[in-house]
């Protein structure tokens, strides 16, 4: 009886942890969907952009001995530019019905700003400052990291907001008409380039968070981090519902809770086996995703 | 034939840029090619080992150069240090062809076990054996640590210390030195060969060895006997494991917080050693002692998590402990460099190359290359002892393994500090 409860506080502990830290994974899944959303493509840059704009933010800290609001600040705003950036290199100027063009070349960004990364920092791991690190609530047998609840709160609040732009502004009609049909929306007047621009840096500032928020998280920052998250954030962006917003909150915390548990009950070789499979039974019983609107697989 | 002569012309000019310059070179000096990993997440060990390579060579020259078979001065050359990034087949690619386009007497590369596992397999086993089409170039490698990399080819050379030796001597001393220490338990990442081995298969053994008792899952497998019950551990001890990119590590802190030993073993990369010990250090978990992989000794834990690593005790290859590691380490310093245990090896590689070129009749010249290449490696086994940084240099002829002397240091108030020297 006492290893069973033993066990069950353990499992329960687990799948906690891993929903707090799916917070990070549905941040930087927010950024995939938002940008799928608007014009139907993935930008594989998007998670390095968050990391390359959390070690800009470091920078800053290291030479002004800024606070940990001013870091995220700063994360936030270069993130901000980069996906301006990304969008002028990388989608602007490839030809629209070209998807799989759009899609190497944001590899290739990923590429470019990992490489930058590692340029600047000889691929040296880097203190993260951790916000509310000490914060680290025992309730019973059970512990809870305030930052990942902090981080929790600010996923929930960046998806309401982004949700109020989307839907209660001229700038969302503007980005939803440009995602339904780009071509009736420049009709009516949208410029869609100017349009996917601020589509994408929305998304960057969001990215900035997201990076800044990880790696506070981790309290290192790193180059090696640029890849898992990317492949993290597109199967939470896929297993939400492309281009869903609540999709890509819920997926983030399931794919938290999910690998956390596997890791859990079957160690770390397995673990990303089962978020992989996982990914796997979504795409053949249900394409579309948790929340995306059902639309044929062909 | 206006036309034709400029087309001539340029075709001549544009053969011109093409030919290595390494392959023109026709100067009396003693050429030498590196390679190491300039670019991805290991790009400091490459820098790092480039820059103690070229400060040495720089040494050496300034006080002369290395002496040749015709008696005569000449200098060394470092013609190339080119960029593997770690990765197997860009160090093979860089090994062929630096035997055969380059007049590099020897090719020093590179840090990476692994890289280097994969890199010695296409070198002739045996030396002289003409059956093997294998290439035949002498490889002086500054660390790939990972036990038994030597004996794979004839031609293959290591800097670096027995990982054995170090751990067991390790222990030994911390079980003397660390009394109320007791038990033990710890994690790895799993996607990296050297770390992972090195815990279940030498460091997790020798801690049994002297008397520290096993306090993770059970694992009655696991003996004093280096790969004793390591296949069992791996097995028992896998969710408390990670991978090198992880960014959580909420699941293994707690299975080892749960655990209390006194003793946690991390080993582990930088970045992940980081990421971990600052989850520990959340979760309050505070052992009496924590040790970690010869491969974090470096500035890399430091700029990631100095406060978190704070006790951690280390062996390493390399300390300024000595007055030319002090210098050394001034000299690399300043060249825009970092000596620690991988990049000293490349420093001292290069006294070793200029001992072992001076031991036989070397011409240094392209007629005489292939030549040169036997007489050198010839030469390079013969050395048995040879001073270093922190003392001496030492090679079993027998089965080709190096030795080269260690100590143990220590995160102290957010720096390395040296607190054993065993040699002493």
């Amino acid at each position: 009886m006492e290893d069973f409860l033993y066990e069950a506080v353990e499992i329960i502990q687990t799948i906690w942890d891993g929903i707090l830290f799916g917070s990070t994974y549905a941040l930087i899944g927010i950024g995939f969907t938002l940008i799928f959303g608007a014009m139907g493509k993935l930008n594989m840059a998007y998670a390095g952009a968050a990391i390359a704009g959390a070690y800009v933010g470091l920078a800053v800290s290291l030479f002004f001995d800024a606070t940990i609001i001013f870091v995220f600040a700063v994360s936030a705003v270069i993130s901000t530019l980069l996906g301006y950036i990304v969008y002028q290199t990388c989608f602007r100027f490839i030809p629209t019905h070209n998807h799989l063009a759009a899609l190497m070349a944001s590899v290739g960004g990923l590429f470019f700003i990992d490489e930058l990364i590692v340029l600047a920092t000889l691929g040296s791991p880097m203190n993260f400052p951790g916000l509310f690190e000490d914060a680290y609530f025992e309730i019973g047998p059970f512990g809870i990291r305030g930052d990942l609840l902090f981080v929790f709160l600010i996923g929930i609040v960046s998806t309401l907001l982004l949700l109020y732009v989307l839907f209660k502004t001229r700038l969302g009609m503007a980005t939803r008409a440009v995602a339904q049909q780009d071509i009736a929306a420049q009709l009516c007047g949208i410029n869609i380039h100017r349009t996917n621009s601020i589509t994408f840096s929305i998304a960057g500032l969001l990215g900035g968070i997201a990076g800044a928020m990880t790696a506070a998280a981790v309290g290192v920052l790193s180059p090696v981090m640029t890849v898992p998250l990317t492949i993290k954030g597109l199967i939470v962006t896929v297993i939400g519902g492309l281009g869903s917003i609540p999709g890509a909150i819920i997926a983030g915390l399931f794919v938290g809770a999910f690998e956390n548990f596997f890791l859990y009950i079957r160690g770390i070789d397995e673990r990303d086996m089962y978020v992989v499979a996982l990914l796997f039974i979504f795409l053949i019983f249900r394409p579309n995703g948790i929340f995306s609107k059902t639309i044929n697989r062909d | 034939m206006k036309n034709i002569s400029k087309l001539i012309g340029a075709s001549m000019l544009l053969i011109a840029l093409s030919i290595p310059q390494n392959a023109i070179s026709g100067g009396h000096s003693l050429k030498v090619l590196g390679w190491g990993a300039k670019s991805g997440p290991l790009k400091s060990f490459g820098v790092n080992s480039e820059a103690a390579l070229r400060s040495a060579v720089a040494e050496i020259n300034a006080a002369g150069g290395v002496r040749m078979g015709d008696g005569s001065m000449a200098p060394m050359e470092v013609i190339g240090y080119e960029d593997s990034a770690c990765k197997k087949d860009e160090a093979i690619a860089i090994l062929r062809k630096t035997a055969s386009t380059t007049d590099a007497i020897v090719g020093m590369g590179t840090t990476c076990s692994g890289v280097c596992q994969a890199m010695f397999g296409v070198l002739q086993k045996k030396r002289g054996d003409d059956s093997d089409s294998g290439v035949q170039m002498p490889i002086l490698a500054d660390t790939c640590i990972r036990p038994g990399l030597a004996k794979i080819s004839d031609w293959s050379f290591r800097n670096v210390p027995n990982e054995i030796t170090m751990y067991d001597e390790l222990f030994k001393w911390i079980r003397t030195a660390y009394p109320n220490v007791k038990t033990f338990t710890g994690g790895s990442e799993t996607d990296q060969g050297h770390s992972f081995v090195t815990y279940t298969a030498i460091i997790a053994q020798m801690a049994v060895k002297h008397g520290f008792q096993w306090v993770g899952p059970p694992v009655p497998e696991l003996g004093p006997k280096v790969k004793q019950g390591m296949k069992e551990l791996q097995a028992a001890a896998k969710s408390q494991h990670w991978l090198m990119g992880d960014t959580n590590y909420t699941v293994q802190a707690r299975k080892i917080k749960k655990q209390n030993a006194d003793m946690v073993i991390v080993a582990s990369h930088p970045f992940s050693a980081c990421g971990f010990m600052k989850e520990m250090k959340r979760q309050r978990v505070k052992p009496k002692l924590m040790v970690g992989l010869t491969s974090s000794a470096s500035q890399e834990t430091l700029n990631g998590c100095m406060s978190a690593a704070e006790g951690i005790i280390i062996p390493t290859g390399f300390a300024p402990i000595t007055s030319e590691a002090k210098k050394a380490n001034s000299i690399v310093s300043k060249a825009g460099g970092f000596l620690d245990l991988h990049s000293a090896a490349a420093w001292e590689n290069a006294y070793l190359i200029k001992h072992a070129v001076e031991r036989t009749s070397i011409m240094g010249k392209p007629s005489t290359l292939q030549e040169d290449r036997r007489k050198f490696r010839n030469a390079l086994a013969s050395i048995t002892s040879q001073k270093g940084l922190i003392g001496h240099l030492t090679r079993d002829g027998s089965t080709g393994e190096a030795s080269k002397p260690y100590v143990y240091v220590q995160v102290v108030n957010g720096k390395w500090k040296v607190i054993h020297d065993p040699n002493s």
